[in-house]
């Protein structure tokens, strides 16, 4: 998995990782916007640089077995890869296609990653990230999940 | 800062490139939503044709090799033979059919799959051309490599063995 720097087109091997108690200290409101402390029941990864310790992005997940879902709960990437001016390019989707990596680990063929979309971004992750329109809850599964997979994962991880 | 003001200061698209918003449902709302869900992703995985089928199987197989191979616990199930019984059951292949697909003799993948023998590298680079790359050499090489950590950290018959080379140990204490 890579991300991209913005200005220079570098790429950056990352590592999505789960959360341990040291990183509540660092993973405060002001830089991830949420308070993820409450999130602690459920499955929530970070992702940083492979040769850095600084947080770039964070995942909230919730395994709904009897359905073979993964739902997203929460994402959030670090207050400086927000808007045009963003460090790096490609967090949050790298986010997403670790949400589908686990779905497919877990499930095979049935795997599926959902969400329940604020109503004026869904047509946003439809368009970004090839999800599919349920009414409420916006998910991927089949194909358009492969795709997701082969665009955020490398080769020889 | 509030979400309504994050709607304001970023643009929708870059909100959608940056988060996922806690929303929740009402539990009249989420069971309608739920069984809507269910309904549209059967249609959509009813449309996969065998071979993304097949590759969803290697890639599911791939992950679990690579978390085992991560995961610090070593669990003697999780051998390299059991992980190769996978490959060949996601493939519906029979031994006969496979050993000569890779070009070696039927016993000897018998001897690896039964944990009677470790395959050479020959054998691994072998399995990552067969699944088209979908499962890489190296993700089996790590899982020998645990295996062998495994080994040299448990084995106390070699360690018995060998002592009787060692002359001269050093003798340290805090």
């Amino acid at each position: 998995m890579h991300i991209i720097e913005r200005i220079t087109g570098k790429r950056h091997t990352v590592v999505i990782e789960p959360v341990v108690e040291e990183d509540y200290k660092t993973i405060t409101k002001r830089k991830y916007f949420f308070n993820w402390k409450t999130e602690k029941k459920h499955k929530l990864y970070k992702l940083r640089r492979g040769d850095s310790d600084i947080i770039l992005g964070l995942i909230s997940m919730l395994n709904e077995k009897r359905e073979s879902r993964i739902e997203i709960r929460l994402l959030a990437v670090s207050v400086e890869n927000r808007g045009k001016n963003r460090q790096y390019e490609r967090i949050a989707g790298t986010l997403i296609g670790y949400a589908c990596r686990e779905a497919m680990k877990c499930y095979g063929t049935e795997g599926c990653v959902s969400l329940v979309p604020k109503t004026e971004l869904k047509k946003h992750y439809i368009n970004q990230y090839g999800m599919m329109d349920a009414g409420k809850q916006i998910f991927l599964a089949g194909l358009p999940l492969l795709k997701i997979l082969n665009t955020y994962e490398d080769e020889n991880n | 800062m509030k979400t309504t003001k994050l709607l304001k200061k970023y643009a929708s698209k870059d909100l959608a490139e940056s988060f996922v918003f806690r929303t929740k449902l009402n539990a009249q709302d989420k069971k309608k939503s739920d069984r809507q869900l269910h309904k549209m992703r059967k249609s959509i995985q009813e449309k996969l044709t065998p071979k993304q089928i097949l590759l969803s199987r290697l890639m599911q197989l791939k992950y679990q090799i690579e978390d085992y191979s991560k995961n610090t616990t070593y669990n003697n199930a999780f051998s390299f033979g059991y992980f190769l019984r996978a490959y060949l059951k996601s493939l519906n292949k029979k031994n006969k059919d496979f050993a000569n697909d890779i070009d070696i003799d039927e016993t000897e993948l018998s001897q690896i799959l039964n944990q009677h023998r470790n395959p050479s590298e020959k054998v691994i680079i072998r399995l990552e051309l067969h699944s088209n790359k979908a499962i890489p050499a190296i993700t089996w090489y790590r899982l020998l490599e645990k295996e062998k950590e495994h080994e040299i950290l448990t084995d106390t018959t070699l360690r018995r063995s060998e002592s009787r080379h060692v002359r001269n140990r050093l003798q340290l204490s805090i």
